[in-house]
């Protein structure tokens, strides 16, 4: 069986957050919500600084911190190693988003759905569309677009990354382009010493 | 697993795929829009086909639905009932039928066509319809309104003319091996296609392990994701050019054969400045070989001589390399680092790596031709060319790859086109003396000088420039000074927003709008000047019209197809009906018709061309610029979404082979000459006022005004944007937003920490900034490593006014109000504005009263503190 995961090449990344707005689209996020974000780290000391742009998400981790303390049984693993969440199931008690070492999990709010991404109570047709698939008050996070993984094709952040800074792949494959770059190139994962075990890694 | 049936994922629901183009900049990206069996437009994705943007979209291309679908979008023509008029202020808009709207704006144009048609002011800045930008010349009106001149490339597209008899200019991705990226974001953040542009540059970085270098007052994304960001001084590259160029010649780092044979670097030049011509006008070259003066085609020449000193006919003369060594004599990283800042050894090692790295003497096949290889170039735009003496800036710039040779040669800096109109058509042409034809006038030509000045811009006082629509203002404060027997009273504005992105005061700029007796104002959503229109002419936006373009694109060619993905939402029109309305109702049709077939290239193929009994909708246009390119028709494109390909090489390499590059720009002095006798000729009083020495046939390391304004201003200052903010509005789309707000960069002005410890000033402060031409602006001050510690940069984040966009945020205040707009800070050759400025810095206690007001909309600064709680912008 397949295990999905992605390797960001932070030599790629320009930081320009088309993957931020691509996922925005592609997902229909209200306000404040983000599947996966860009930060901008700068260090060192004038004139010899440099600064890293590193693209975030949800870490689809072997060893969920999360899915181990959902009371409800609401995130949970495909067998493609990609996690999830069921609207259905999820009560809300954000007691997954306490458990996330990487800040990947939001509560919907229903405040954020009413407003509208221009804060007026008004939707435009593109959010009475796409909203239909958040339940408020329960919690959201990347789920690496698993329909469209489903249907052969990568995450819509993959798709638009203008260098091609997001790699998506099966690790299980040791051909696959990101267990590729993880060999080749190193790779390493967020927060390794919190032994969540990441499908996600980044490369320099 | 999940209950729910349905599908999810935007671009999986049952719908159907538009190839399109997308227009959320000026560049055109193809693109793919998915429509829902509802009709719903929900997403929007790079087309894979187009080997330019290869499938990608930057965040603006992403986030063009939100524009669609924006609330505040005009849905049906309007008319002011408050004759008050202000940032703001409600102009009470009443919905009026198309019929009287158009009628209104013809009425109110028509005034003034019959009287003075040189009293109409266009605004008219849709960069992929020049069938509307060029509405004006139909009655023969060059005035201009607009910032597309001075914030873009004034002196830029011709020096680009001159020197690559093109629009535009690029390094080559495919085959560059060290890339200098100076004061511009290309292959990172902006300018041309910025997606594709950073696509090709990520791979050539990455596969390749192409060396880039940035040459920036701040920390950019191209410096940050560069080899070496050298900090420098604002307003001095320049400078700093000149001292790379002084390397390579004292160390014989040149490409002498380059040099030698395909530019007029050989060409002897007199002690007027002009080249030494004989009695029939050919021009004098020196035989090293045989020692002596030979005629420049002449077939005998052994070597072309490039230094020395010499006497032909009795005239004492040096070539024109030789010329340019005299003023790189100044030019010593040494001296030069006490201008730019950059250590000289610095200067040294890089001038060594890049001339090492252009491998000079290699050659490469390509489609059969065995062309130069100089893998070495260096590239810049706007943050450096947009200089008082822009021109000199450019052609500095353009020097340093003269010095290699890589010029329009693989690896090299090659010319890019706005549009080709026909996949056969070569750019370049034979001149003078075996030179190519430098063409500066890629917009067009420059109307003949006028006394009184037939626009109110002074536009024929430049004539090698582009358009310098800041003079509207100085002509303004004083117009007996320049003899003007005429005011504009008619503004006709599409697709612009002057009032934002003008230099000059705002305050003046405002009451100059509010001086006009009628503002017609075609766009799509409110913004700082629809608040200023009288009449609003709603237009379609980019999801629901016709086009058919190519924008500069840097590695391609080829027309985009922009095609509906659904029925307009609104009461909309589309740009080329609206202005044909009111053309037919000014008797215009039969002339705007003539400009088109001319501008679009109509007029080459006879059977393309507009019937003056005939109405063209933006659909017919689209397919006759698709026919024009390659003869196919509009269904072709429906079905491929555009005709891009990679650029041929026989254009992109060397197009001018057999020819010889204007190293030396005579044509210059001729324009100079020729604008003087004609100034003295007509009396034109402010003749003395003109900064002839602007005017250089090479450039020099004279300094710019900016360095000489009074000691007080003891900082400079500069704006910039980045890739979400790149070329046009996108600060009332909330996507934009909530990515624009949480990067630092975007929400504080920035200053080095050093400086801002010197100064006494904490993080998060609140500071006014004035500088010798206007202002104060306010903001928040940040203090990081990535500035120079001379300058404090502003991002074009906190630009905005208020205005009756509810989704813009105000800040403190326009960076672009302390630019200034005078003639001294203008390039005499171009119109070119200076860029930057010098600014002083005083500590505030608490915000300046309009931006605590209550009622107002929110400020950037109250949205990123909103943000900073784990909230969203609203």
């Amino acid at each position: 069986m397949a295990r999905m995961g992605m390797v960001f090449d932070l030599k790629r990344c320009i930081g320009c957050n088309a993957c931020v707005v691509g996922c925005k689209q592609e997902n229909s996020l209200p306000d404040g919500v983000f599947f996966t974000r860009t930060l901008s780290e700068e260090y060192g000391v004038y004139p010899s600084v440099k600064r890293v742009y590193i693209p975030t998400l949800c870490n689809h981790c072997e060893d969920p911190p999360c899915e181990k303390v959902c009371p409800s049984g609401a995130t949970y693993t495909r067998d493609d190693g990609i996690v999830m969440i069921d609207g259905d199931q999820c009560i809300g008690c954000s007691a997954c988003a306490v458990a996330c070492p990487y800040d990947a999990r939001t509560q919907v709010t229903q405040e954020s759905l009413e407003k509208g991404l221009y804060g007026t109570g008004e939707l435009t047709p593109f959010e009475k569309d796409g909203y239909k698939r958040f339940t408020p008050g329960t919690m959201v996070k990347c789920d690496f677009c698993s329909q469209r993984v489903d249907a052969g094709l990568d995450p819509a952040c993959v798709v638009t990354c203008p260098t091609d800074a997001r790699i998506f792949g099966d690790l299980d494959d040791p051909d696959s382009k990101p267990s590729r770059l993880i060999r080749e190139r190193g790779g390493r994962t967020p927060l390794a010493d919190k032994n969540t075990r990441p499908k996600v890694y980044y490369v320099d | 697993m999940s209950s729910q049936a349905q599908i999810n994922q935007n671009s999986l629901k049952p719908g159907r795929w538009v190839k399109s183009t997308c227009k959320m900049c000026l560049h055109s990206c193809t693109n793919r829009i998915h429509v829902t069996d509802d009709g719903i437009i929900n997403k929007i994705e790079g087309d894979p086909t187009n080997p330019s943007n290869m499938g990608k979209l930057c965040p603006k291309g992403n986030s063009a639905i939100l524009r669609h679908y924006d609330p505040q979008r005009f849905k049906q023509p309007l008319r002011r009932t408050n004759p008050e008029k202000g940032p703001g202020i409600d102009p009470k808009w009443e919905p009026i039928s198309w019929d009287e709207a158009l009628d209104i704006c013809a009425e109110e144009i028509g005034k003034s066509l019959k009287e003075d048609p040189r009293k109409i002011l266009p605004s008219l800045e849709d960069f992929q319809k020049f069938n509307i930008w060029t509405w004006p010349y139909s009655f023969g009106n060059f005035n201009c309104f607009q910032s597309a001149g001075t914030m873009c490339g004034g002196a830029y597209h011709p020096a680009n003319g001159y020197i690559h008899a093109a629009f535009a200019s690029i390094n080559d991705v495919e085959h560059c091996n060290y890339w200098i990226n100076c004061g511009t974001g290309d292959g990172f953040s902006s300018h041309l296609h910025a997606a594709a542009s950073s696509y090709h540059m990520a791979n050539a970085r990455v596969d390749r392990g192409m060396k880039v270098v940035t040459i920036e007052p701040r920390l950019s994304t191209s410096a940050a994701k560069s080899e070496e960001w050298v900090p420098i001084r604002p307003a001095t590259d320049r400078q700093f050019a000149l001292s790379l160029c002084h390397v390579m010649a004292e160390e014989g780092l040149c490409d002498y054969v380059f040099l030698k044979k395909d530019t007029n670097a050989p060409y002897l030049v007199g002690e007027d400045g002009r080249f030494l011509r004989n009695a029939d006008g050919d021009i004098w070259v020196w035989d090293a070989t045989d020692n002596q003066a030979k005629l420049w085609n002449d077939e005998s020449i052994g070597d072309f001589a490039l230094e020395g000193e010499y006497e032909v006919e009795g005239k004492k003369c040096k070539p024109a390399f030789q010329k340019f060594r005299d003023i790189l004599d100044r030019c010593s990283p040494e001296e030069m680092e006490k201008i730019t800042t950059v250590p000289a050894e610095d200067t040294r090692r890089i001038a060594r790596e890049f001339a090492e790295a252009a491998q000079i003497g290699a050659t490469i096949e390509i489609d059969g031709r065995t062309l130069p290889l100089r893998p070495a170039a260096f590239n810049y735009y706007r943050g450096a060319q947009g200089r008082k003496k822009g021109m000199q800036a450019n052609h500095s710039f353009k020097m340093v790859n003269f010095m290699v040779g890589s010029i329009d040669t693989p690896g090299g800096h090659l010319g890019v086109n706005l549009d080709e109109k026909m996949i056969d058509w070569i750019r370049t042409q034979p001149g003078d003396c075996g030179q190519m034809l430098g063409e500066p006038h890629q917009l067009g030509p420059v109307p003949p000088m006028s006394y009184p000045p037939n626009e109110y811009h002074l536009l024929s006082y430049f004539p090698v420039g582009v358009n310098p629509p800041h003079l509207n203002l100085v002509v303004a404060e004083d117009p007996e000074k320049f003899g003007m027997d005429f005011e504009p009273d008619v503004m006709v504005i599409c697709h612009s927003n002057p009032l934002w992105s003008m230099q000059g005061p705002r305050e003046k700029w405002i009451d100059f709008m509010k001086s006009m007796r009628f503002i017609v104002v075609s766009d799509i959503i409110p913004t700082e000047t629809t608040d200023f229109a009288d009449i609003i002419l709603p237009s379609h936006d980019v999801l629901e019209s016709w086009n058919m373009t190519m924008i500069e694109p840097p590695f391609s060619e080829g027309q985009c197809l922009r095609q509906p993905a659904t029925e307009p939402l609104h009461d909309t029109k589309s740009e080329e009906d609206i202005f044909y309305e009111l053309s037919k109702r000014l008797g215009l049709v039969e002339a705007w018709y003539g400009v088109i077939n001319m501008v679009f290239g109509f007029d080459q193929k006879p059977e393309l061309m507009l019937q003056p009994d005939r109405h063209y909708t933006d659909k017919e246009f689209a397919e006759l610029k698709g026919k024009l390119w390659n003869g196919k028709d509009l269904d072709w494109y429906i079905e491929h979404g555009h005709s891009s390909t990679k650029r041929q090489s026989r254009k992109a390499y060397r197009p001018w082979d057999g020819l010889r590059l204007n190293f030396y720009i005579e044509d210059l002095l001729n324009v100079r000459d020729n604008l003087k006798a004609a100034m003295v000729e007509k009396g034109v009083p402010f003749v003395d006022e003109w900064e002839w020495d602007d005017y250089q046939p090479l450039p020099t390391p004279d300094l710019d005004p900016i360095h000489e304004e009074p000691p007080e201003y003891d900082m400079y200052g500069f704006f910039f944007k980045d890739i979400q903010l790149n070329f046009g509005e996108g600060l009332s789309n909330p996507w934009i937003k909530d990515i624009v707000f949480r990067d630092p960069v975007h929400t504080a002005i920035l200053m080095n920490s050093k400086t801002m410890e010197n100064k006494g000033l904490a993080n998060a402060d609140i500071i006014r900034i004035e500088s010798p031409h206007g202002g104060p602006i306010f903001g928040r001050v940040m203090g990081v490593e990535t500035m120079h510690p001379d300058a404090i940069g502003v991002s074009n984040s906190l630009s905005r006014m208020r205005n009756e966009n509810k989704s813009v945020n105000r800040a403190g205040g326009h960076f672009n109000v302390l630019l200034p707009y005078d003639l001294r800070n203008t390039d005499a050759v171009t119109g070119q504005p200076e860029g930057a400025c010098r600014v002083k810095i005083t500590r505030l206690d608490d915000w300046p009263k309009f931006l605590m007001e209550e009622n107002e909309s929110e400020t950037v600064y109250e949205i990123v503190d909103h943000i900073a709680k784990g909230k969203g912008v609203h």
